[in-house]
């Protein structure tokens, strides 16, 4: 029995409903520095679940039939560490971020819930216990996105929640199926439902495979339900729209995988209707995200549309189902998670220091923010895919794969239109660097003299573009795990 | 058809009367019409019970010089039903027309419908 | 353990005599007793649940030493002592949490009358939820009737008369038909004892005869408790009748008399048709397509609602469609989930009346939505109570209203036959979609601070431009302690589902 893996679910959501509960701290500096050790330990203790555990265990029945099971596998363990990872430093760079925001306590209260939620989700070991995590997820999420008040952040709210809940539903539908006819619950490697039971009802199954996708698919900003994803991470907070764009949506991803690869079976899949039409979807989302961010002219909302086309690359990378394309999806959504973590966190830190929201605006930034407009040029061009920085690597192991699976049309469809929507990537994000470093003749930038951000905000931000650095040096620290979960699942 | 009809004119009427009823209770408008109604429905079912409780030239269950014989009697089963029913259908009214006062005090009308229509329009 | 056997028929006396008792009692000695009565009866009811469980039989109490087939008899296995101790938990919450708000609403001195209506409910309920006599039951059903007419109409506003005589026309339409129902089916079997009855149809179907007026009896008696319980088409009266009465009769209402009637009609289905002869005749069907309809139909009057109160009402028929969906599934699956749902329902309704009361009330007692915004802030407690039956609704895993659409779908999936297969799964998708729809947009709404578009933080706010005063939550303790009872209610029901799945299950193993 690993009761590690339960520590960092349920000492973060504790901690965040005590702090929720209490009364308005007197001091800042309290707040802050009770936050920053709750962050650090469940850290340590995510780490210790994702190394140590080995069994997994039961927390409790739900029913007879559906226990509430944690288990840590490579991709459990993958997800549960992009979390921790990032979850600190968008923390840390909250501290200042938060300063002049109301509501500081209800913010940190439901950071470390989701915190706790999120590493559930990646520790879960069955279907059911996913699905929990999943549904709690998203209402932990709603006060993030609502945490302005406004009436345009209401608005976002309540188009995120219908769209997560229709979504949830539809994947719900599928979840019934497999309850009943899986042999098991438990995440395995080619599937639970037994070939001959699949065989006899294939368009049923094909049919729930198809909703399940959309389902989850609408967390991960697929076509067609990507509305709400431009509309509710903007106008959160600065640390919070990074938290949501860099993790909450590989929440979708890991759902996606969970139940293609591990409950329903790649085997099955292969070469059906539904493979087609979720490659089609993946390929239109990834174009039209792209197009949609190139004509966007406030800065969060292009990131938010850059989202939803990154997060389309790793979603037709699973559609290829081959392992090569799986690993590099999956290291795509490591990088992607770092990279757009740092890119809403740049954002932040120029509407914090600046207030300039449009891209316009920017003009001649560099000479006030040198550092925080490097890092911001270091991870596009790992977006974008310039070697050296990760997004090279995961964008090329996606295209290898996509042209050895041999699907007709989409073999070699599917690498143009990424190639296309790189170019357009370099379109949307590097406008904003050479710009900010030439504003040109006669452009007075003394407007932005001095206003780099302080080390709390910078810290984080130098430490992710490291690490969009490092994945792009030294891939292998990651494809190792990566390669051989491929090879389990397929 | 028909014969059954007549050999059996007793339900055929209370099935009538039934019908007269519970049609009234559920479409006149006016409330004492309603329970009017509402009696009509409930007699029908005592005289449904009645009539299969009454057997041919059998006395009313009250026991005469000892005779304890089956063969005397008509079932007193159902008419105990039919004494309930009474007192059910009695209490019921009883209310109901409580309530038709209530409602005749405050707006002096009977129709319900235009009850509702000047409750809207006062907006409560 | 042989003198638990009296239980049952001692507890439902007592809820009468109380009944008497109070008319000659002022209003804090009725509430009093009414307690003390409610929990008394819940004591006894757990009595009799523990000796049924530890059994596993059932047990018949015959009444007054008339033997069988001509005397009146009790009869219970372990389901409806579970059912009475769930009815009397539920009650006892729903007053606590109305109790504040009635003293306001009714005339002075009023009070004791409206405790001998409440006894006179808990009465009829177990009286319906015990009996084996299909007269008895015929009787409690308008007793039961005449309470819940006068627990609408004790607060006299005109609202609430009209609603109390549409409640009236409705129930009596109903009873009208269930009592010539069963005036039928005494005529083709010639008993009244449910057990007997049943052996009586068994052969009846055996021999091939009476097959019209057999299925005409079965579709007046569940066509009856259909209109009294508020099934899709039959649902007109009950918006006014849960909108406009006190919080505790309303929370009463949608969550035990409807569910009264449910019951009863259960009982029948098993104990007095058979339930494969139920199944067998095409009503069954019947139920199935008017609970689909109610769910989806229900839902749509609740969105296009504009009152919290009628709001939560037009939900409840959309939940009574859930119930009937799952009768109509045919399966003993689909009836446990059914069961279950009656408790899951009765547990959130209840709630989201009782919260939803404590929101209206920091609103200056309006109910349309444009003045409850921001009242989540204004009453904490009743917020965070009606956020939490609103998952519930809506089906947030760990709440109970999951686990009843879980045990609902999971029946559907088991089902063999595709007709009714996938119309269920579907129609269990699109009105879960809109139950989201109308209780998260209240939720959302009870969160948005006033003040529209300018920012205001609730902090600031108090102070300074909020139109409605905020209550704290030392004002009315018993009122939080009751929405925290029934907040845990929901959870337990959510969480440790097995258990009670396992007690369904077994109950109706003996219950026919």
């Amino acid at each position: 029995m690993d009761y590690i893996l339960l520590l960092p679910v349920v000492f973060p959501i504790l901690a965040g409903i005590i702090l929720l509960l209490k009364k308005e701290y007197q001091k800042r500096t309290t707040l802050l520095v009770s936050v920053g050790i709750v962050l650090l330990l469940t850290g340590g203790l995510a780490f210790g679940g994702i190394f140590l555990a080995e069994e997994g265990i039961t927390a409790f029945y739900l029913t007879r039939t559906l226990p509430i099971f944690f288990k840590v596998d490579t991709l459990g363990g993958f997800f549960a560490g992009i979390v921790t990872v990032v979850w600190i430093l968008a923390g840390f760079f909250s501290f200042e971020y938060m300063k002049h925001e109301k509501n500081e306590k209800r913010y940190y209260g439901f950071y470390l819930i989701i915190f706790g939620i999120l590493i559930g989700l990646g520790f879960a070991g069955n279907l059911i216990t996913m699905y929990l995590f999943y549904e709690f997820m998203t209402l932990a999420s709603m006060p993030l996105v609502l945490h302005s008040q406004t009436r345009e952040a209401v608005m976002a709210g309540l188009k995120y929640l219908f769209f997560s809940f229709a979504g949830a539903y539809m994947a719900l539908f599928g979840i019934y199926f497999i309850c009943h006819y899986g042999a098991t619950l438990e995440f395995a490697g080619k599937g639970v439902i037994p070939a001959s039971v699949l065989s006899e009802h294939s368009t049923l199954f094909l049919v729930v495979t198809m909703l399940m996708l959309i389902g989850f698919g609408v967390k991960a900003g697929m076509f067609p339900l990507h509305a709400w994803l431009p509309t509710a991470h903007p106008v959160a907070p600065g640390p919070a729209s990074a938290a949501l764009s860099g993790v909450i949506v590989k929440a979708g991803v890991l759902a996606v995988i969970r139940v293609v690869y591990q409950m329903i079976g790649v085997e099955f899949l292969r070469g059906t209707w539904v493979q087609t039409v979720w490659m089609t979807l993946a390929l239109i989302t990834v174009f039209m995200g792209s197009l949609l961010a190139f004509r966007e002219p406030v800065l969060k909302k292009r990131l938010a549309y850059s989202t939803v086309s990154q997060l389309s690359y790793i979603l037709f990378g699973l559609a290829v189902m081959e392992p090569e394309a799986m690993s590099g999806a999956l290291l795509h959504a490591a990088a992607h998670a770092f990279i757009k973590v740092a890119l809403f966190l740049c954002a932040a830190a120029i509407i914090y220091q600046t207030g300039c929201k449009r891209v316009e605006e920017l003009r001649g930034i560099g000479r006030g923010m040198p550092v925080t407009l490097w890092c911001y040029t270091i991870v596009s061009l790992g977006l974008i895919g310039i070697p050296p920085a990760s997004g090279f690597v995961s964008k090329w192991h996606l295209a290898v794969g996509a042209l050895h699976s041999g699907i007709p049309v989409f073999s070699w469809l599917g690498p143009v239109v990424l190639l296309v929507s790189a170019l357009l990537t370099a379109g949307y994000l590097l406008p904003i660097t050479m710009q900010g470093f030439f504003p040109g003749e006669h452009y007075d930038a003394s407007r932005f003299e001095h206003k780099e951000p302080s080390v709390l905000m910078l810290v984080p931000l130098l430490i992710l573009a490291a690490m969009t650095i490092l994945i792009g040096i030294m891939p292998g620290i990651l494809t190792g795990a990566l390669d051989a979960f491929a090879g389990w699942v397929m | 058809m028909g014969e059954h009809l007549l050999a059996n004119y007793a339900e055929a009427v209370a099935m009538f009367l039934f019908g007269i009823g519970f049609t009234n209770l559920l479409l006149q408008k006016n409330m004492i019409k309603k329970i009017i109604g509402l009696n009509i429905m409930d007699t029908a079912v005592y005289l449904f019970l009645a009539e299969k409780g009454y057997i041919e030239g059998h006395i009313a269950p009250i026991v005469v010089n000892g005779d304890l014989s089956p063969e005397t009697y008509i079932n007193p089963v159902p008419s105990g039903l039919v004494l309930t029913g009474i007192v059910v259908s009695v209490s019921v009214t009883a209310l109901m027309l409580s309530l038709t006062i209530r409602l005749y005090r405050r707006y002096h009308t009977l129709d319900l419908d235009e009850i509702t229509i000047r409750l809207k329009k006062e907006g409560l | 353990m042989e003198i638990i056997r009296n239980f049952p028929c001692l507890s439902i006396l007592l809820a009468m005599f109380s009944a008497i008792i109070s008319s000659a009692l002022k209003g804090k000695g009725a509430r009093w007793l009414n307690t003390f009565v409610i929990i008394v009866v819940g004591a006894l009811s757990a009595a009799a649940l523990y000796m049924t469980m530890t059994t596993g039989e059932s047990y018949v109490y015959v009444m007054g030493h008339v033997p069988a087939p001509f005397g009146n008899e009790i009869r219970f296995g372990s389901l409806e002592p579970g059912v009475a101790l769930f009815f009397c938990v539920i009650m006892l919450l729903s007053l606590n949490g109305g109790r504040k708000k009635l003293l306001l609403e009714i005339d002075p001195g009023k009070e004791n009358l409206y405790y001998i209506m409440v006894d006179l409910l808990l009465s009829s309920l177990l009286a319906l939820v015990y009996t084996n006599d299909l007269f008895t039951a015929y009787v409690f059903v308008e007793i039961n009737t005449i309470a819940a007419c006068g627990l609408i109409m004790i607060t006299e506003r005109g609202r609430t008369i009209e609603a109390a005589a549409r409640y009236m026309i409705m129930s009596l339409l109903g009873s009208g038909l269930f009592l010539i129902g069963i005036c039928l089916l005494y005529d083709m079997t010639g008993h009244l004892l449910m057990s007997y009855i049943r052996v009586s149809i068994e052969d009846i179907v055996a021999s091939g005869m009476y097959h019209a007026p057999l299925l005409v009896t079965i579709a007046l008696i569940v066509v009856g408790l259909a209109i009294k319980s508020a099934l899709f088409p039959f649902h007109a009266w009950l918006p006014d009748a849960y909108g406009y009465s006190t919080v505790s009769s309303a929370a009463m209402l949608s969550s035990l008399v409807s569910k009264g009637y449910i019951f009863l009609l259960i009982k029948l289905i098993y104990r007095v048709i058979g339930f494969d002869t139920f199944l067998n005749s095409r009503i069954i069907n019947v139920l199935f397509v008017f609970g689909l309809a109610g769910m989806i139909m229900g839902s749509i009057s609740a969105i296009r609602e504009n009152d919290i109160r009628r709001m939560i009402s037009f939900s409840s028929v959309a939940q009574i469609g859930y119930i009937y969906m799952g009768f109509g599934l045919g399966t003993s699956a689909g009836m446990v989930a059914s069961i279950f749902h009656i408790l899951s329902h009765a547990a959130t309704k209840s709630l989201l009346f009782v919260s939803g009361v404590g929101l209206t009330d920091v609103s200056g007692g309006h109910k349309e939505f444009v003045e409850l915004t921001g009242s989540g802030y204004r009453n904490v407690a009743a917020g965070i109570a009606f956020m939490v039956g609103s998952l519930s609704m809506v089906g947030i895993p760990a709440f109970s209203g999951f686990i009843s659409k879980l045990l609902f779908a999971q029946a559907a999936v088991q089902h063999n036959q595709f007709a009714k297969l996938l119309p269920t799964l579907i129609v269990l998708a699109v009105s879960t979609v809109l139950n989201t729809i109308y209780f998260m947009k209240t939720v959302i709404r009870i969160y948005t601070p006033t003040g529209g578009t300018s920012y205001v933080a609730p902090g600031n706010a108090r102070h300074e431009d909020q139109k409605y005063a905020s209550v704290s939550i030392k004002e009315n303790p018993l009122y939080v302690i009751t929405l925290l009872c029934f907040i845990i209610l929901n959870i337990i029901l959510g969480m440790c589902s097995q258990p009670i799945t396992d007690w369904i299950t077994q109950g109706l193993s003996v219950f026919a």
